[in-house]
């Protein structure tokens, strides 16, 4: 396992004779720095510290380790369960108050999400409760090229970054009967002359600099996407495919991520069995907040739903954290505990994965965001 | 067994056929009729890995034996109406030449199993008729893995047109004042051939100005050329005609008509012209399609003895009785021989799109599609007991003659 210290920067500040201040509570720190000592650290690359600790300063992960020394006057929280990086959800259209969707045009790939990112709108507080730190706002599924996504905290007004994808909807929604296009061939034809004459977010996609995010759902509709999407050489994710494991070869041929869920209780166990199929296929997998529209906690629900069937448990805590994170295009800033990364952490009663355990407290950018003494 | 497997869906139904564990089979039968112009009394078809490998009187080896009274190649349709969903019309415009049908399909309905499971092989798909041009067809077969990619017998098979009412009277706005999308021009006959005629008129110009091109008129270009089949829909004596004089006027040398059930009224221009023709399926009423066109029961007899190409469709609907096997029996009941019916449903359609390399007859070396009968092909009752797509036993005569 890790490991003590992490950089000379650390070490400077060290004076391990001096006691810390220690608490047994979160709380929101006067100073701009503190750590949290938890019996369990999940740092999100695969790695579990027993008795970790995560030293914050200035909204950013200083240190991570078992034997992080703290300099002297550190508030150091002491945590009796599991310490995570904040859940990234890698696609959604939580607070943003049905401001997505544009309904006279279905091609508006100028338009960005981050203009209808609502930082103060109550999604974000249940997001947060929900152990949900980052999420990526997506235009709606009801035009066929929505716009551009932005990743955003939910708790603190930050827009983390903006236009990592152009976002594409082939799912039936898209097609409406009073604007062009009404129908499949319609609308893939005028993707492809798009894709073609290379001008704009669609030239950008085309080269492939530009990842995609296209919501499919249906067999058909997947089937279509990953025709799609391969035929023109597009990265990115595809958002939905619901049955995707039935056709897992033309998944991985078209080397796209998946965004899968949620998956309610009693729903059709064929979409969880895809979700098995494809990460037996080493196709990412990341688990989709269906926000506003069903609780987010929904999210780590359908995650958990899948260890229960029989998903590698670690794979399904990546789909939550550092691999949404990395589909969501800001996998260098959260999903996971690291140095430098955002300090967006999550303090649970126990196991994330199971359903028993509770959220008890949740910072975001290093400020205490839910739980605590605040 | 018949009906659960095909809830399952097509890609079950492969897997079931691989019980022989094999793509290798001798068909044994009474009658072999090839559509080639040969009829085998007691003979073979042999298969092996999805081809026809061999054929002829007597028996064949080198294989799981299958013994029928009847085989004939698979079934061919190009009057499928297998695009019914809204998702697959272009509501936005008139003219969708560049569109495929292919972005359209479903190719997880049930239809296609239906289709299959009575005998269809190979269908031309193509854009509902709600445009005057549709878009491009798709030859493609029933089943198989439910992918373009595996399923695709030719993309761009054809050009689809329509003309008559469908394309213009669900354009007629019931308020009279065109308040939606919906509410396109054309809402007349006149106006119909109008976007035909100022389609092809603007190919024609960019064929001599290139400034003049515009966004598919490439696609017109090879039907000018003849390369492209142009498929289009005429129930009627009027649109028949309309489409005939078209083919005149632009000399497109490809091209026939679907639907043509007054295709009897116009024997002179169908010859001068050497437009093909697709009949519609059979009604006892004697009238046919929305314009309730009259569809007399000897016109495929007529139609073959002038020598006009033409072909049989079952236009697949759910309506069992107009199950494409069902047609060549009632055409030989308006006075076709036989062996005119058999290729109205197998090589002449292959023929009419250029897919005749692979499909539509039992030789060696073609795509193994065949339909095994109970007993005298097309007859009331004979029944089809099997079906082999690409080798795989689809329908099991073991099975169904139990």
């Amino acid at each position: 396992m890790i490991l003590t210290l992490l950089g000379s920067m650390a070490l400077a500040y060290s004076t391990p004779a001096v006691p810390l201040t220690v608490v047994s509570k979160p709380q929101a720190p006067a100073v701009e720095s503190f750590a949290v000592r938890a019996k369990l650290v999940k740092l999100g690359d695969g790695t579990t510290l027993e008795e970790g600790v995560v030293w914050v300063e200035d909204g950013k992960i200083r240190a991570v380790g078992r034997g992080v020394e703290l300099p002297a006057g550190t508030i150091l929280i002491e945590h009796d369960g599991v310490l995570t990086a904040g859940m990234v959800a890698p696609h959604t259209y939580t607070g943003a108050a049905g401001e997505l969707a544009d309904s006279t045009r279905a091609f508006l790939p100028e338009l960005h999400a981050k203009h209808a990112y609502n930082p103060s709108h109550s999604d974000f507080r249940r997001a947060v409760e929900a152990g949900v730190t980052t999420v990526l706002l997506a235009p709606r599924k009801e035009n066929v090229a929505g716009g551009m996504t932005a990743a955003v905290k939910t708790f603190g007004d930050r827009v983390v970054s903006t236009d990592k994808h152009l976002h594409l909807s082939l799912h039936t929604t898209a097609l409406w009967g009073w604007r062009e296009p009404t129908s499949w061939p319609g609308a893939i034809t005028e993707l492809e002359k798009r894709l073609r004459q290379g001008e704009g977010a669609f030239g950008e996609a085309a080269s492939g600099r530009l990842p995609v995010m296209i919501e499919a759902w249906s067999r058909q509709e997947t089937a279509r996407a990953l025709d799609f999407a391969t035929r023109n050489k597009l990265t990115g994710a595809l958002r939905g495919g619901s049955r995707a494991g039935e056709m897992v070869d033309r998944v991985v041929a078209s080397k796209l991520s998946m965004i899968v869920g949620p998956f309610a209780i009693g729903d059709d166990k064929r979409h969880i069995d895809s979700v098995l199929t494809l990460a037996e296929a080493g196709v990412p997998v990341a688990f989709g907040m269906s926000a506003p529209d069903e609780d987010p906690r929904g999210m780590r629900l359908s995650a958990a739903r899948c260890v229960r069937a029989g998903l590698d448990a670690t794979v399904a805590w990546h789909g939550l954290t550092s691999t949404s994170a990395k589909i969501a295009g800001v996998g260098d800033q959260v999903g996971r505990l690291e140095r430098g990364f955002d300090a967006d952490l999550v303090l649970w009663s126990g196991e994330p994965l199971e359903w028993t355990s509770r959220v008890e407290a949740v910072y975001v950018d290093g400020k205490l965001a839910f739980g605590g003494d605040r | 067994m018949i009906l659960s497997l095909a809830l399952l869906g097509s890609t079950a139904a492969v897997v079931s056929a691989n019980e022989d564990d094999g793509t290798s089979w001798v068909v044994l039968a009474d009658q072999v009729f090839t559509a080639d112009g040969q009829v085998f009394e007691g003979g073979f078809v042999a298969v092996a890995d999805g081809k026809i490998t061999g054929v002829g009187p007597g028996g064949g080896s080198g294989g799981s034996e299958l013994d029928v009274h009847a085989v004939t190649p698979g079934m061919i349709d190009l009057g499928v109406r297998i695009t019914s969903d809204p998702d697959a019309v272009e509501q936005s415009t008139e003219t969708a030449l560049t569109m495929r049908v292919a972005h359209g399909l479903d190719l997880f309905s049930l239809a296609w199993d239906r289709e299959l499971r009575s005998g269809v092989t190979t269908v031309l798909a193509s854009a509902p008729d709600r445009n005057v041009i549709g878009g491009l067809s798709i030859a493609i077969k029933t089943g198989g893995e439910p992918t373009l990619e595996a399923r695709t017998v030719k993309a761009d098979a054809a050009l689809r047109g329509s003309f008559g009412t469908e394309p213009s009277q669900g354009n007629q706005s019931s308020s009279g004042t065109p308040q939606s999308f919906y509410v396109r021009r054309p809402t007349t006959r006149m106006g119909v051939e109008w976007e035909f005629r100022k389609a092809f008129y603007d190919a024609v110009a960019a064929q001599r100005f290139t400034e003049r091109e515009f966004e598919g008129s490439e696609v017109l270009q090879s039907i000018l050329d003849g390369d492209l089949p142009l498929s289009v829909q005429a129930w009627g004596t009027q649109d028949i005609r309309t489409a005939i004089y078209l083919k005149e006027e632009f000399k497109i040398p490809n091209m026939f008509v679907d639907a043509a059930a007054e295709a009897w009224m116009e024997p002179e221009l169908l010859v001068r012209s050497g437009i093909g023709v697709v009949l519609p399926p059979f009604s006892f009423s004697g009238r046919v399609g929305r314009d309730r066109a009259f569809f007399a029961w000897n016109t495929a007899k007529q139609l073959s003895e002038l020598g006009v190409p033409f072909a049989l469709s079952g236009h697949g609907t759910a309506d069992a009785s107009q199950r494409l096997a069902y047609q060549p029996g009632l055409a030989m009941r308006g006075g076709l021989s036989l062996e005119a019916a058999l290729e109205a449903v197998t090589i002449a359609p292959a023929r009419m799109i250029g897919i005749d390399d692979r499909v539509g007859s039992i030789e060696v070396g073609k795509d193994a599609d065949l339909v095994l009968w109970s007993g005298p092909p097309f007859q009331p009752t004979s029944r089809v007991v099997g079906v082999m797509l690409d080798g795989h036993l689809i329908l099991d005569p073991r099975e169904t003659n139990e």
